[in-house]
């Protein structure tokens, strides 16, 4: 007869006045029962926890100080083992962190692969790893299965990752000591039904934490373990395939009977930490005395893991996990309580102490399992009297609080919420109002129709109970990135684990040495999350240096995308170089991702050999290249690289010749195509005649040669009208067509009301041409205002909208430069508007040079032709060199000059400048200014 | 007792609250009939495992701990005051509480713009008076003072409606717990009885209309009721609910399922049509509350009962639908235009049955109104 006898016997009569008949369950009752009986008798002893539970903790720390073990075996991911060290610097919360980028077997889109497994306080992994480490002599060892086999075990058909967010863990895998929670959602429901709770948290603290909390060590292991049988025996039949949790316990077997073999440790003076599910575990692996079955533990894959510690926090744990928020604070906050009532020292990690050696106390004799669950589970649950000092300590901290956010709350209320606690927890059939009870009555009491403040009470219940702790990581445990980072920018005086947002403000000029500090910011800006760190005044752009430049730190509050850093390589800049060099040899780059990567390297990380490996990875991938899609951004990027060079180096890099050249034949090339095929827009081959333009020189220079662009404009035949009136645009830059047949071919189009309602699209082409042959310009004004004025309105009117969205939608850079030449062309006041007569529309003399040469007489005698008089040799060598022939005209006085220009001598326009002399006197001290200049 | 149309809590379930009363051992505040825990028990309903030996049927849905909040308010020293959106139940719990509580739910001030501090404390019989003189046998006690003196929970139905120096006039009745009567020499003070509160309630919607004092605020315990969204609370309440109208109607008739669920799908989906709505036009004037569902079928069925053939029919649920929600020409019809042609028809065709019916019902209505 076993021990546990006379309880299965008591369950079997339940389950037959319940169920009609012994069946199955019977078999759920009294596997339980089994359960607990199987855990007790086992040699090695098992100790059952569950997450976040004070009561596992309190009990741990009990188990230690008298059981003194040499070994702790500990449920969780064995090549954590060698962070464990680390958590001496840090202040919990953190998460042990294992990460991955380069994979192995495991499908690209998981990665990158990551693992967390939080510590908190009133935990008792915590307690075990801090007996461990702080003892001299004592192992610990983990023997959970390793981050590798979290994802090798994981199913393939799902994607690698949980969907919830942690704000504090990112997107990670958590793992967790003793999750014992049920594993489907009615059991689950169920018990808060019936329990008369909300939530799960709620439930485990009335129903096993409390009646747990003064309990002997004997009930406490009993009662553990048989939830734990219970959730595992009410569980849906496809569960095991799915969780792989007895795999989990085949391997933490497996490597516990490995290790005791391999150090002949005695199993007496071992422990081995468990979530309380484990511990009702049924795998044949089960025991030390466990025959030995097939199970191998399968190699980890050639992934690449990483390791390190990140902060964590209460509420990233309850939303990684699906917990209740608030519990984690809460079971913080009872644990706390427990430790300072007294009667437990709980174990915590304080630098190396020189403790005393464990195995002084001789083991004690294994003692026969004395049935406690009988009387557990019979007898209503002890539980504590009312702890009025605390209670009221409570409500006046909760009133207080609530009026430094904005409640009308007052002592009354701090009343109100303790006797309308203590009856709530009355009704709820409680002696002792729970923290849950007390929330409730904050609520009831305080909260009127409004929240006055940001935080409801309700949200002020959880902080005055110790709120949501944050965790960090001490320096000492951060990787060598992180530390050089808080090295480099201690100049600053700030305190980088500060999780305040700091400003930090440079003067570059007063202090250059802080140039190595604004260096970084900027290189961190790069690399991490937009709010980390974030430049409030000063930019950094290709030729341009700030003087001056204010930042918004936050690191501290970003700690975990630093550390994150870290596993990429040791500094800042090497892990920057890594990922330029990883964005231009992607399978998708592009020429101008390589452009951008150049340009990002000149920026952060100067250097004249990685640019230049870049840049030639950017002439092969324009090679390559077969589509124009990024012609713009093309085109921009190497204006602007070009720039750079050119006011910085003495010869433009080799590359950069080679690209000039490369595009050059690449666009002459595709522009044929380009121009009639329906995806390539307007502003692609915009950009493409743009490029071919403004680079001509250049490349010509390097040896290309123009028929080929001749050819290639010859060749295309575009049919869009966008891109007819980029045709046009590049025929008169190559000098095929002048303006006048520009001029006469547009004034066509408006003519023909067929083609009116296309015209905004030849609008926007000329607008694009703009890129190519800025000379348009003054006629693109002028084809807009040629526009306005000849359509009628109820052609124009609707129009005009489509105008405005063109424009701004395909030309938003070019639209500056428009308005900036209609301001040059349009009369600036309303009077001289009535006398204004477009440039385009004026008389003119029989040919345009011809005015030109009108125009110049009619200035006659300003200091420009002064100066030109002086000095002819100039002005002749360059009509010598242009071919112009006829020699100099003799100047006479002006307005006595008499001549073929009949406006310059006429007695009209004489009397008007002698009327209105101030006209004529502000252009001549502008003529005047503009010569000294 | 004579016939009514709508019995009181306390006397509808009074055999119900006896027995409760008769098993009864736990502890009772002041004067309250049931122990806090039998109040609970009484308007959620119980379970096995409260062992007893007959089933109590749940009157009020929603969540436990609102129930629980609320009873234990009562036992304390402050009123209660129930806040939320029109048609949310609140009326109903207070009622409920108070049948439990005292027996008596009757005793209820209904807050108006026209409420004066004589409905909450006292006026006088001018008959008698003249007759007379002021006495205690010519002052008129209101709902309020009676409460007070028989030690019973006193009820104010919309509070904010009342103005403020109305509604001010609690706050000493709430401290002090006593009314005085200046008018009269002697016995001119009215102390309230142990087990006396006040369950107020206050529609949030209206919050602002006449909001409370501070003072007044801080003798209430607020308990927000919120708009119930469960689909199987909400159906649970519009059955129990209809299932009581139709027999206090003395009809017979059966409420298919599947009209039910067009319904709630329908009141789902225009709550959602509201809350994505940019502007008050484009939202329907109702509340689309849980009552309102019940006001809808409640209207379709005596519809059917007395002017069609005694079955409850789609095309008179639609009908029933439009003509209670359609509120405002043109905003309200336009509204409900859109839906039927954006989602009922689509959904007619594709899942056919009651749908139907539903559809031409609710264009009929439409074209009517219009």
């Amino acid at each position: 007869m076993s021990t546990f006898g006379a309880l299965r016997r008591q369950l079997d009569d339940a389950a037959e006045t319940f169920a009609g008949s012994p069946g199955a369950l019977s078999e759920i009752l009294t596997g339980m029962v089994d359960d607990v009986d199987r855990a007790l008798g086992e040699r090695l002893e098992i100790f059952p926890v569950c997450h976040h539970s004070p009561a596992s903790a309190l009990a741990m720390a009990r188990r230690l100080r008298d059981k003194q073990p040499q070994v702790i075996y500990l449920e969780l991911c064995e090549d954590l083992r060698p962070l464990l060290d680390e958590l001496r610097t840090c202040r919990l919360p953190v998460a042990l962190q294992a990460f991955a980028t380069e994979l192995d077997g495991f499908p690209e889109s998981w990665g990158p692969l990551s693992v967390v497994a939080p510590i908190t306080e009133a935990s008792a992994e915590y307690q075990a790893i801090a007996y461990a480490l702080d003892t001299p002599g004592v192992e610990l060892v983990l023997v959970d299965r390793s981050s590798d086999h979290v994802f090798q075990w994981h199913p393939r058909e799902e994607p690698g990752r949980p969907a919830e967010e942690a704000a504090l863990h990112g997107d990670a895998v958590g793992v967790e000591i003793g999750d014992l929670r049920p594993r489907f959602a009615e059991l689950e429901e169920h018990l808060l039904h019936h329990g008369k709770v909300r939530h799960w948290s709620e439930w485990w603290d009335q129903y096993v934490e409390q009646p747990l909390a003064g309990a002997d060590y004997d009930t406490y292991r009993q009662v553990m373990v048989l939830i734990g049988g219970l959730f595992r025996r009410l569980r849906p039949h496809d569960a095991a395939k799915l969780d792989r949790d007895e795999d989990r316990e085949r391997h933490m077997w497996t490597r516990m009977r490995e290790h005791l073999a391999a150090t002949g440790a005695d199993p007496e003076r071992c422990l081995y930490v468990c979530g309380a599910f484990h511990a009702a575990s049924r795998v044949e692996e089960f025991g030390l005395d466990a025959a030995r079955t097939d199970f191998e533990i399968s190699p980890r894959t050639a992934t690449n893991w990483l390791y390190g510690l990140i902060p964590s926090s209460h509420s990233a744990i309850e939303a990684q996990f699906g917990l209740a928020p608030g519990s984690v604070s809460i079971a913080a906050a009872t644990y706390d309580k427990a430790v300072s009532r007294g009667g437990v020292k709980p174990y915590t990690l304080k630098g190396q102490q020189k403790g005393r050696r464990p195995g002084t106390k001789p083991p004690a004799a294994p003692v026969a399992v004395a049935d406690q669950l009988s009387e557990f589970l019979s007898k209503p649950a002890q539980r504590d009297p009312l702890d009025e000092a605390e209670l009221l300590g409570w409500c006046v901290d909760i009133v207080r609080l609530a009026r430094r956010n904005g409640y009308l709350s007052s002592t009354a209320d701090a009343i109100a919420v303790y006797e309308t606690s203590i009856l709530l927890a009355g009704m709820r059939g409680r002696a002792r109002p729970t923290l849950y009870d007390f929330q409730d009555a904050a609520v009831t009491c305080i909260e009127k129709d409004t929240v006055p403040g940001r935080r409801d009470v309700r949200r002020l219940c959880e902080i005055m109970l110790g709120g949501d702790r944050i965790g960090e990581v001490g320096y000492q445990s951060m990787p060598p990135l992180a530390q050089d980072v808080f090295e480099r920018l201690a100049p600053l005086g700030y305190d980088m684990t500060k999780r305040a947002v700091h400003r930090v403000l440079l003067d570059l000029n007063a202090d250059p040495e802080l140039e190595p500090c604004s260096h970084l910011l900027w290189v961190l800006r790069r690399l991490m999350p937009e709010h980390a760190v974030r430049p409030i005044m000063g930019s950094r752009r290709l030729g341009e240096r700030s003087v001056q430049e204010s930042w918004d730190v936050a690191l501290g509050h970003h700690q975990r995308a630093l550390i994150e850093l870290g596993y990429e390589g040791v500094t800042v800049e090497q892990v920057l170089e890594q990922r330029l060099r990883r964005s231009v040899w992607e399978p998708k780059a592009t020429a101008a991702d390589a452009l951008q990567a150049v340009e990002e390297a000149i920026l952060f990380l100067g250097g004249r050999r990685f640019t230049d490996e870049l840049g030639a990875r950017a002439v092969e991938l324009l090679a390559a290249e077969r589509s124009v899609d990024d012609a713009p951004d093309v085109l921009r990027r190497v204006r602007r690289l070009l720039a750079h060079y050119r006011a910085t180096e003495p010869a433009l890099p080799e590359w950069c010749e080679r690209f000039v050249t490369t595009g050059y034949a690449q666009y002459c090339t595709l522009l044929p195509t380009a121009f009639v095929a329906e995806d390539v827009g307007v502003r692609q081959v915009a950009a493409m005649l743009g490029f071919l333009a403004s680079m001509e020189s250049l490349a010509l220079s390097l040896g290309c040669d123009r028929a080929q662009l001749e050819l290639a404009v010859r060749q295309s035949h575009p049919e869009t009208p966008g891109k007819i009136a980029l045709l046009w645009a590049a025929r008169f830059q190559l000098g095929v067509l002048t303006i006048g047949e520009l001029r006469e071919r547009c004034a066509e189009l408006l003519a023909n009301p067929l083609v009116v309602p296309s015209f905004p699209q030849y609008l926007s082409g000329f607008v694009q041409a703009l890129e190519a042959a800025p000379v348009l310009t003054p006629f693109v004004v002028e084809v807009i205002s040629g526009a306005f004025a000849r359509l009628p309105d109820e052609v124009l009117l609707p129009w005009l909208p489509t105008l405005i969205q063109t424009l701004r939608e395909e030309a938003p850079e070019l639209v500056p430069v428009l308005i900036r030449e209609a301001g040059r062309t349009f009369p600036a006041t309303l009077t001289a508007v009535d006398a204004w007569v477009p440039p385009w529309t004026a008389p003119s003399g029989p040919g345009g040079a011809e005015v030109a040469t009108a125009t110049g007489a009619g200035a006659a005698g300003g200091p420009v032709t002064g100066l030109l008089a002086a000095h002819p040799a100039a002005a002749d060598a360059l009509a010598a060199l242009l071919g112009c022939e006829g020699g100099w005209k003799t100047l006479t006085p002006a307005g006595s000059a008499p001549g073929h220009d009949a406006s310059g001598g006429s007695p009209e326009v004489a009397a008007l400048v002698a009327r209105h002399p101030a006209t004529v006197d502000a252009v001549a001290a502008l003529l005047c200014g503009g010569a000294a200049v | 007792m004579t016939e009514m149309l709508r019995a009181p809590a306390e006397v509808k379930y009074a055999e119900e609250l006896d027995w409760l009363e008769s098993v009864d051992d736990g502890p009772k505040p002041f004067s309250w009939r049931l122990s806090p825990r039998m109040v609970r028990l009484f308007v959620l309903g119980s379970e096995r495992s409260d062992g007893l030996d007959r089933e109590i049927p749940q009157k009020w849905f929603g969540d436990r701990s609102f129930v629980e909040r609320a009873i234990v308010t009562l036992a304390s020293d402050r009123g209660l005051l129930l806040i939320g959106d029109p048609g949310t139940g609140k009326s109903w719990l207070a009622e409920l509480l108070a049948a439990a509580i005292s027996r008596n739910s009757t005793l209820v001030v209904q807050g108006t713009a026209g409420t004066t501090e004589d409905h909450i404390k006292y006026s006088w019989n001018v008959s008698m008076v003249i007759a007379k003189g002021q006495s205690r046998d010519s002052m008129i006690p209101s709902p309020i003072m009676t409460a007070m003196e028989h030690g019973v929970i006193g009820r104010f139905e919309e509070l904010t409606r009342s103005t403020s120096d109305v509604q001010d006039a609690l706050i000493s009745i709430l401290s002090e717990k006593y009314v005085s009567i200046p008018e009269l020499d002697d016995d001119n003070i009215v102390f309230a009885q142990p087990g006396f509160s006040i369950i107020a309630t206050a529609n949030s919607r209206d919050r602002g209309v006449n909001d409370l004092s501070s003072a007044l605020k801080r003798r209430f315990n607020f308990v927000r009721i919120p708009v119930v969204t469960n689909k199987k609370s909400e159906a649970e309440i519009v059955r129990f609910r209809t299932v009581e109208l139709l027999r206090r109607h003395n009809i017979d008739l059966e409420l298919p399922p599947t009209l039910l669920d067009i319904l709630l799908r329908s009141f789902a989906d225009l709550r959602a049509a509201a809350a994505s709505a940019q502007s008050d036009d484009g939202r329907l004037e109702s509340a689309l509350s849980t009552a309102e569902q019940i006001g809808v079928l409640e209207d379709a069925i005596l519809h059917s009962n007395f002017f069609g053939d005694r079955t409850l029919k789609a095309e008179t649920l639609a009908g029933s639908l439009v003509g209670s929600l359609a509120r405002r020409t043109p905003e309200d019809l336009a509204i409900l235009n859109k839906y039927w042609h954006g989602v009922v028809e689509p959904r007619s065709k594709k899942e056919g049955g009651e749908w139907q019916g539903f559809l031409e019902g609710g264009r009929q209505a439409i074209a009517t109104l219009s």
